[in-house]
């Protein structure tokens, strides 16, 4: 009897929970009913630009690297803490791999093609290393995230600008440009690629001990600590990552366009932060945050693609940006206030009342 | 008790008629009324979620009432806001004290008036002797240029008292006011307070310290789920009917303990810890299946000894044994991974992930436990864990997935013992374990720790509820002045010897 | 119990609320570093291009600092400066405004106003987190700059500016020729005594602490802490815009495209100084202080013959390490000074 009845409450748990996570959440049902409106928007207004399979290819190309810097965003932020220096990681992990092919390919062209996967991986290389100092800083030392990459961003950027002395590097492996461009039943790999790894870091964040130690983190460093999470291995497996990530977004930058300077996505920055906001990333993430920084990165991506359609500047753009986060955020705060003001403080929960 | 003083004590200098407010479906306040004559200490008394927090809220102006008046001189209000509270003399102490920290203790002092007064200008000086006035005719001794992140909490709680002084402030009301503070401090807190009343300056004290409620208070008056139970001189209460008006039920302070066996091992042996400033020359010992009271006033050191056994700051001398073998306990992971655990005593910045689910609360200390071979979370194994807890500690919650925010006191405690239980501590160190607590789920987590004992865990309570701790304890440690005075066992196990052993 | 002055003279007491005293011992200890290094370094032309190149930094330091000590994050002021400085450039430019130099100053003054008025509006009122409106206000701003104003490169300033552009308070004669010091540095001394006076001397000021320090607890005593925050950043408005026209004139040209990306260069100075990210601490000294040392550092470099490329990264590192020190020793502070508040948590959540 109890075997049925224990039998009865898993499945109603875990029905529970699967609806909890289908559930219109914060992050996730707001972004796909802005998606659509985007969309359902700008292909009314130009259908034969915006609809165009051009267009939506492009679309397609032009998100990943936007969304790789996303996520990494949001995993910074499910810690409570930034990352900054995203962009000027990516650029570097891309001007790496930029100069060690130049420099193979003056001595033995036929080499540097074959060494792509070294490339990436010296790229990817440069993420992590550039994620390590920024871990130390924030982990070790105990600066402030968002100081600790103020101080980053300019030292990488710096680095980045001695580095190529101003200029735009330009020398990619050809195979790389040719994935940068090839699709799969009509779906660019690069953007497969922004899906996979979106996958990848939802699991991580929902699926592994690490992950939950990650939003508990973020959720209350205090009770973290009590319960024994390591703040400090907390914090570094967090910077660490984000840091891969940008490195990724620099394989991405490179792929897409056979480039490299110091200064490339500079207003990424903004934009990035925007999505990860929009994305709905909150301390009770989860799938739910990744899926919602996916969406909003897509969203923005059509703002963006539809703005040109609709032959506007990359400045109203800029505008477009600004006026859909504060509104997006009073929304927010709005129905996050009455909410509280209807359900009642449970009094009871403090120690002293 | 002193009979108050020369101001005229027939008009109440504030009145309070028939407040009700409820916020979304639940009423906190039902009709209650409450009234404070100038030189009067009138305590406000009653467990958690009684309704004072958010009676004194009404009255300072940080909340409005949804029925019901303020009168105050005779003028009755409908609502008050914060600088009408304070410029009819209302001030309130909160239990952080609402102090600015990177200000001086003089402007700290100055700074509330010059708000009331809407001034434009600030002058430092004359800050100065506006606060060096009264802290002279307080005939207090505050470093007038410290700053106030740097002060001890007894003399932040003194500023916040000038401060409320400054402004002519005829009606004080403490929250909670001796929470922080050591014996000698209450005291000279005390001694302010005649002061205070000689000026004629009325007070309100909300509190839940029975024994300090009796010693200074005129008045008692008693809330109960937002009912006003009753209002009378304090020379009719004991501590016995003010505990059972607060909580409605007859407190039984039998004790129920177990039978140790005479061969049960040691398992926790403390001898010679000592960190300079908190405690010194610390030696006990817990045996296998016994649970050990430690008490205390605060500021004894009783929390610093658990603190240290946690790891969160740690000892600098003595030794640490479990089960026979010593440990390093210089961080939280040294003690857990030694098999010490902590309830602490706050447990909503400290126990608890208030907007997660009440699951991944439970989990949260054993996360390594449920790893797979690919470094995944075994979700078979922490759905399992998870209801075996929820089940066991009787948590009463619609979902595992409900937030631990939508929790009563009581359920949210149990979350919190389920996260520890979920380690499988050798030993359980909880401070302070049903503050906070309804009467219900108070026994039940008693009855749960003697569970514990019964399997063989050791456990060790930090509490000042003295009569809990004669309910459950094999034996009593009295903490005095950072130093075990006593040892209690058996007979000596009753409320009036360990008050007594405490006091002296 | 002595009720004479305040100011016990002492070590201690040297060292300032923020450690300012220990951070104008490290830029006196550079300079004699440069000086004996580089005797050219330590020569009146050198101390008026230092005094130059800080007037902007230093005007712009000054708004960021009130909104630091308030507890938050500016990064819209560079767009602010901009639009207003540009936007009356370009009015007086077509004709449109013949008042002269002060009219164009008012003009700055209440477009800086208006747009410090909307950061306000948003932050105070809703109760947003700061950093993030003002990223958002900073692409709004631009934005709308660049697609309603004008983005032309303006070469030829009005005819009331120009003037400025060449005037200078003194000129002293010098080995290699003539030293000159700029008149703006006129604004930018009173700007500093203002904001001082302001910040010790009227409520306004200690509110804008109170709020830094503890917001909710400001509200219990009485501060109206939302109009205080909306004034707040009406102030760093005008303080932007005034910032902005005054790089204008010094650099005798206008372009839509300037300042923005140079934000996080004055954050730094103004953290550098000694303020608090967390809110709460700061002061103008402090302020003054570590714009000097970004620029006397910047001035180093290209004396020593670095180039330019690295005085990005040179402000990255003084900033790390600037930081990492402060962060550093106040984990020192915390494990040598228990307080009642809990154990060592040295990294406390982020307030975006």
């Amino acid at each position: 009897m109890t075997g049925l009845r224990q039998l009865n409450d898993d499945l109603g748990t875990r029905t529970s929970e699967l609806i909890e996570r289908l559930h219109v959440s914060r992050g996730t049902g707001r972004m796909l009913v802005l998606l659509v409106v985007a969309f359902v928007f700008f292909a009314a207004l130009r259908p034969n630009v915006f609809l165009s399979t051009l267009n939506l290819q492009n679309l397609a190309l032009s998100a990943p690297e936007i969304g790789v810097l996303a996520i990494a965003m949001m995993l910074a932020m499910l810690t409570g803490g930034i990352d900054l220096s995203l962009v000027n990681i990516a650029n570097l992990s891309a001007i790496t791999m930029s100069t060690l092919y130049t420099t193979i390919h003056g001595s033995n062209p036929a080499l540097a093609e074959q060494l792509v996967p070294v490339l990436v991986l010296a790229g990817l290389g440069v993420g992590l290393l550039g994620g390590a100092i920024n871990a130390v800083l924030v982990a070790y030392v105990g600066i402030t995230p968002i100081l600790a990459t103020l101080g980053t961003m300019q030292i990488y950027n710096g680095l980045a600008v001695v580095w190529t002395g101003g200029r735009t590097l330009y020398g990619s492996p050809a195979t790389l440009t040719n994935l940068g461009q090839a699709t799969v039943a009509g779906i660019p790999i690069l953007f497969l690629v922004f899906i996979l790894t979106a996958v990848l870091v939802a699991l991580l964040i929902n699926r592994t001990p690490i992950g939950l130690k990650i939003q508990l983190e973020g959720s209350n460093p205090m009770a973290a600590m009590y319960s024994g999470i390591r703040s400090r291995s907390v914090l570094t497996s967090t910077y660490l990552v984000t840091g891969l990530l940008g490195g990724l977004a620099g394989v991405l930058f490179i792929a897409r366009n056979p480039s490299a300077s110091a200064d490339y996505g500079a207003s990424y920055v903004l934009l990035v932060i925007v999505i990860a906001v929009l994305g709905g990333t909150n301390p009770t993430g989860g799938f739910a945050t990744v899926l919602g920084v996916v969406l909003a990165t897509l969203t923005l991506q059509i703002v963006a693609s539809g703005f040109t359609a609709l032959r506007l500047s990359a400045y109203q753009y800029a505008i477009a940006q600004g006026v859909i986060l504060i509104l997006v955020m009073i929304a927010d705060q709005v129905t996050w206030r009455r909410r509280r003001q209807r359900r009642p403080r449970p009094a009871a929960l403090a120690p002293h009342s | 008790m002193t009979a108050p003083s020369a101001p005229d004590t027939d008009t109440p200098v504030l009145q309070v008629r028939d407040i009700v407010k409820t916020y979304g479906g639940v009423t906190a306040l039902d009709g209650v009324s409450f009234d404070l004559y100038p030189g009067e200490v009138h305590c406000l008394a009653g467990e958690n979620g009684c309704g004072k927090s958010t009676l004194i809220k009404i009255i300072s102006g940080a909340e409005r009432p949804d029925a019901g008046e303020i009168v105050i001189d005779d003028v009755a209000h409908r609502a008050m806001n914060a600088t009408a509270a304070i410029t009819s003399g209302i001030q309130v102490i909160y239990q952080d004290f609402s102090l600015f920290g990177n200000l001086t203790v003089a402007e700290n002092i100055a700074l509330t008036s010059a708000v009331a007064e809407r001034r434009r200008l600030y002058s430092p000086s004359a800050a100065r002797k506006t606060a060096r006035r009264i802290v002279d005719e307080l005939r207090l001794n505050l470093d007038l240029d410290a700053d106030v992140s740097a002060l001890p909490v007894a003399d932040r709680q003194l500023t916040a008292i000038c401060r409320a002084v400054v402004h002519e402030a005829r009606v004080i009301i403490m929250d909670e006011p001796t929470t922080a503070l050591t014996h000698s401090e209450v005291d000279r807190l005390f001694a302010l307070v005649e002061a205070l009343r000689a000026r004629g300056v009325g007070l309100v004290f909300v509190s839940h310290k029975l024994d300090e409620v009796l010693r200074v208070a005129q008045r008692v008056t008693i809330l109960r789920s937002g009912r006003q139970v009753v209002t009378g001189p304090a020379s009719d209460f004991t501590r016995q009917s003010i505990s059972e008006s607060m909580t409605g039920r007859e407190i039984s302070e039998e004790r129920l303990v177990s039978e140790l066996s005479a061969d049960a091992s040691v398992v926790l042996d403390v001898k010679g810890l000592g960190r300079p400033g908190a405690f010194e020359a610390v030696s006990f010992s817990v045996r296998e299946g016994e649970i050990l009271g430690v008490t205390g006033l605060l500021g004894s050191g009783r929390t610093e000894i658990a603190e240290a056994l946690f790891g969160v700051r740690p000892a600098v001398s003595g030794t640490v044994k479990v089960d026979g073998k010593p440990v390093r306990l210089r961080s939280i992971q040294d003690a857990i991974a030694a098999g010490i655990g902590y309830v602490p005593e706050d447990r909503l910045t400290q126990g608890l992930f208030m907007d997660r689910a009440i699951g991944d609360n439970i989990i949260a200390g054993s996360l390594d436990q449920y790893r797979t071979r690919w470094g995944t979370l075994d979700n078979g194994k922490t759905r399992k864990t998870i209801r075996a807890l929820f089940d066991r500690l009787r948590i009463n919650a619609p979902r595992v997935a409900a937030p631990v925010r939508s929790l009563s006191g009581g359920n949210a405690q149990r979350v919190v013992l389920a996260k520890w239980l979920a380690i499988r501590p050798r030993i359980l160190i909880l401070n302070g374990p049903t503050v906070g607590v309804d009467v219900g789920s108070k026994e039940d987590i008693l009855e749960i720790l003697r569970e514990e004992a019964a399997e063989g865990r050791s456990i060790i309570v930090i509490s000042d509820d003295v009569p809990e701790l004669v309910a459950a304890c094999h034996r009593v440690l009295v903490v005095r002045q950072g130093r075990i005075s006593h040892t209690l066992e058996n007979d000596d196990i009753n409320v009036d010897i360990i008050l007594e052993r405490m006091a002296a | 119990m002595n009720d004479s002055s305040p100011q016990r003279f002492s070590i201690p007491n040297l060292r300032g609320p923020n450690n300012e005293g220990i951070l104008a011992l490290i830029l006196l200890g550079l300079i004699i570093v440069m000086s004996l290094l580089n005797p050219v370094f330590f020569s009146v032309s050198t101390l008026f291009a230092i005094v130059r190149s800080s007037i902007v930094p230093l005007i712009f330091a000054l708004g960021v600092l009130l909104v630091i000590i308030s507890g938050g994050i500016d990064v819209s002021f560079a767009a602010i400066a901009i639009f207003a400085g540009y936007t009356t450039v370009a009015a007086f430019g077509s004709g449109a405004f013949g008042t002269g130099l002060v009219g164009a100053v008012l003009l700055a003054l209440a477009i800086g106003a208006a747009l410090g008025l909307i950061n306000g509006v948003v932050i105070a009122r809703f109760r947003l987190p700061t950093l993030i409106v003002t990223l958002g206000t900073q692409g709004i701003f631009k934005g709308a700059l660049l697609t309603f104003v004008g983005s032309r490169f303006i070469a030829d300033l009005p005819q009331a500016i120009a003037g400025l552009s060449t005037t200078n308070l003194m000129s002293v004669a010098t080995a290699s020729g003539r030293a000159y010091l700029h008149v703006m540095v006129i604004p930018a001394v009173l700007l500093c005594c203002a904001m001082a006076w302001m910040l010790h001397r009227t409520m306004f000021g200690r509110a804008i602490y109170a709020i830094g320090d503890d917001a909710e607890a400001a509200r219990r005593a009485g501060f109206r802490v939302v109009r205080t925050q909306i004034l707040l950043y009406v102030l760093v408005g005008m303080t932007a815009a005034l910032g902005g026209l005054i790089y204008i004139i010094m650099g005798r040209s206008a372009s839509p495209q300037n300042l923005v990306g140079t934000e996080l260069d004055i954050i730094a100075a103004v953290v550098l100084g000694g303020a608090s990210i967390f809110g709460g601490r700061g002061s103008v000294l402090g302020t003054i202080l570590g714009v000097l040392l970004v620029q006397v550092i910047g001035n180093s470099l290209i004396l020593a013959g670095v180039p330019s490329a690295w005085q990005r990264a040179a402000v990255g590192a003084l900033l790390v390490i600037g930081v990492g020190v402060q962060a550093v020793s106040a984990k020192r502070r915390r494990r040598r000074q228990p307080s009642a508040d809990g154990p060592d948590l040295t990294r406390e959540a982020m307030t975006v």
